[in-house]
């Protein structure tokens, strides 16, 4: 397949509200894409079908070189098949240490046997502080994760993405919360990802979406409603008038 | 793998505390026994303190099930029994088989095989009115497979069960239910008279050891006593091991958000069903080293509302903190045979007397409120704070 991820013509429905309509995506093996559009576009949900969250009514969603069928298989089983996920609201271990956030999300064997006979190697303990230097948090590997700001919990869990070294990485709204500084980081971030391996980021911010510097696709009521550059996106009419409210 | 273990105690000195005290308590009460020491702990508390430890060894398996986990089994108590019932039937039958072959060896015509089964079985089954042996006893003369079934048949019904209820994503309140409707179907069935256990006779005579009458229950009991010990000992080293490995981190991931967990790739139906199954085990070694100390077990001892005294002792104690469960467990079942057995002085009020054999459960159900509201932490947490206060 010329691509990573095909997603054709996907549709859900919740209680006979159409989410997700007739929906088509794709994104190269390594690229950086931006999805923009108005609250209830269909982002998170277009998310959900990608990890296997929630199942579609029809369509289908391919996966890597093989072209595997993503549609038949658990979250477990896409997560390591190589897709990575931030969420919306930041969602990390609030309860356990940074270390160990970011240990349970590195690349490893996932049976219950072998996690219980895991020894932390000298390689893990050095890649989990490469990672933690590089979401800045060095410093805080062996505080409680529930203890950190927002910003650094929306890190932490950009970090556990980078952690399990997948190949297509979803993230949802990562520079929320964040301030200026916080946000340039994110871009650079995001965008060294994207040299080897494919990053879908959702975000409604433009500022944020123009430093990306890549193409966006704009979602409206669950269908793509324009695709491009940032420019051409957001001079196309009918985005202009879905943001406007017309 | 010594090297491992050492450096494992080391990391976690709470664990060597732990074995010290049970190794001090254990010590203490042989010398107080009346089988080897002074005697001024008479025979019956140390069974006593024996099924203590039974309960502590259960309530260790509820801890991690629960409170690491995050499953409110309402059902640990039917593994428990059944544990007992295992090793049970084995004790009965041995013990029946030694009665009639020295009642029948006297008779002029030496007694048939066939006839030694029938008079076991007549002796065994009167009370529920038979003396076929149904299927389950099949393996009852064989002390080694009864041993293996008390490990087997909890683990099995968990496996099973566990896989069902697991699989259909079942959580929360109504994986509860499911667990205490699995509790109430087992006892209803045990307390049928051709369930093949005898009904609600139970199994009797349990802490008499089959060719071993010469040996007096003083012995006995300190025996059991001390195979609690150490099994409350290993498995307290086991799940500790658990907990603090990074198995122990999923399964508290799993307990705070499992569907976070799944996205890590983690297949968390998997990681649930084996602290299920293994804690049921858990539960089953308990059982069977509990009713040879009771004398008895009978369906009731199954019915739903001991899982739910389970889940109360290791409220109490302090949920995901191990040793919160053995504190919880040994001291509301201690206080709980204190109050309940009459020893407990009657409050006078005037017109009222507050007699505790009645009114246990309610301070016991007002604690239990009491300590979810404000001390969600429970005894552990307090010792939490003492510990950390040292610290300081
Ligand atoms: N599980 C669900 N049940 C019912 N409706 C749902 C469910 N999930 C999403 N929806 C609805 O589907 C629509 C799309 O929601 P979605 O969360 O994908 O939007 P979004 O583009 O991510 O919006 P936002 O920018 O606010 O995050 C919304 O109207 C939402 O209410
Ligand atoms: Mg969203």
């Amino acid at each position: 397949m010329a691509e990573l991820l095909e997603v054709n013509g996907i549709s859900v429905t919740f209680d006979g509200f159409k989410a997700i309509n007739n929906l088509a995506f794709s994104i190269g093996y390594a690229e950086l894409r931006a999805i923009i559009g108005p609250n209830g576009a269909g982002k998170t949900t277009f998310m959900d079908i990608v990890t296997g969250k929630t199942r579609p009514d029809e369509g289908s969603v391919l996966w890597g070189e093989k072209s595997i069928s993503l549609l038949s298989k658990s979250e477990s089983q896409i997560a390591n098949l190589g897709i990575g996920r931030k969420f919306q609201k930041p969602t990390v271990f609030e309860d356990q240490s940074v270390r160990d956030n970011l240990m349970m999300a590195l690349k490893a064997k996932r049976t219950p046997w072998a996690v219980l006979f895991h020894r932390g190697s000298d390689d893990e303990t050095v890649r989990i502080e490469e990672l933690a230097t590089e979401i800045g948090l060095k410093d805080a590997l062996d505080r409680r994760a529930g203890d950190l700001s927002h910003g650094q919990k929306q890190w932490l869990e950009i970090g556990m993405l980078l952690a399990q070294d997948p190949q297509l990485l979803l993230v949802d709204e990562p520079a929320a919360g964040m301030t200026v500084d916080e946000r340039n980081k994110t871009t650079e971030i995001l965008k060294r990802a994207a040299k080897t391996r494919a990053v879908v980021v959702v975000e409604h911010d433009m500022e944020f979406i123009r430093n990306l510097d890549c193409k966006v696709t704009c979602l409206h009521e669950g269908s793509v409603l324009a695709e491009g550059s940032l420019d051409f996106v957001t001079s196309n009419k009918d985005v202009i008038d879905v943001y406007l409210g017309r | 793998m010594n090297g491992l273990l050492t450096k494992f105690l080391l990391k976690n000195p709470s664990v060597l505390v732990f074995l010290g005290a049970l190794a001090l308590f254990t010590a203490f009460v042989s010398v107080g026994s009346e089988a080897f020491g002074w005697g001024f702990i008479s025979t019956s508390f140390v069974k006593t303190l024996g099924k203590t430890l039974c309960f502590c060894l259960i309530a260790i398996a509820m801890d991690l099930v629960w409170g690491y986990c995050g499953i409110l089994s309402l059902g640990h108590f039917a593994f428990f029994g059944l544990g007992g019932y295992m090793l049970g039937m084995w004790l009965m039958y041995a013990r029946t088989e030694i009665i009639v072959q020295t009642a029948m060896s006297n008779e002029v015509i030496p007694p048939t095989d066939q006839e030694v089964i029938d008079a076991i079985g007549t002796q065994i089954f009167g009370v529920v009115g038979g003396s076929d042996f149904p299927m389950i006893w099949a393996f009852a003369h064989l002390f080694w497979v009864q041993l293996a079934l008390v490990v087997l048949v909890p683990g099995i019904l968990a496996l099973v069960f566990g896989w069902l209820a697991f699989r259909s994503r079942v959580t929360g309140v109504y994986l509860s239910i499911l667990t205490q409707a699995m509790t109430l179907a087992l006892s209803l069935y045990l307390f049928q008279n051709d369930s093949g256990l005898r009904g609600n006779n139970g199994l009797s005579g349990l802490q008499n050891l089959p060719g071993l009458d010469d040996v007096s229950q003083d012995i006995v009991s300190m025996w059991f006593f001390w195979a609690s010990a150490f099994a409350l000992g290993l498995s307290y080293l086991l799940v500790k091991l658990i907990t603090e490995s990074k198995l122990g981190n999923i399964v508290r991931g799993i307990r705070d958000d499992e569907a976070r967990v799944r996205f890590l790739g983690y297949n968390v139906e998997g990681y649930k069903l084996f602290v299920f199954v293994l804690t049921a085990i858990i539960a089953g070694i308990a059982g069977a080293l509990y009713y040879p100390q009771a004398g008895i077990i009978n369906p009731a001892e199954i019915a739903p509302i001991a899982s739910i005294y389970l889940a109360v002792w290791v409220a109490i104690g302090g949920r995901g903190r191990i040793y919160g469960a053995v504190i919880g467990a040994a001291f509301v079942s201690l206080l709980s045979t204190w109050f309940t057995g009459g020893q407990a002085p009657d409050i006078p009020l005037g017109i009222y007397t507050i007699k505790w054999v009645d009114w246990w459960l309610v301070l016991l159900g007002l604690s239990f409120v009491i300590v979810t509201l404000y001390f969600p932490k429970g005894i552990g947490g307090l010792f939490d704070r003492l510990v950390r206060k040292g610290d300081a």
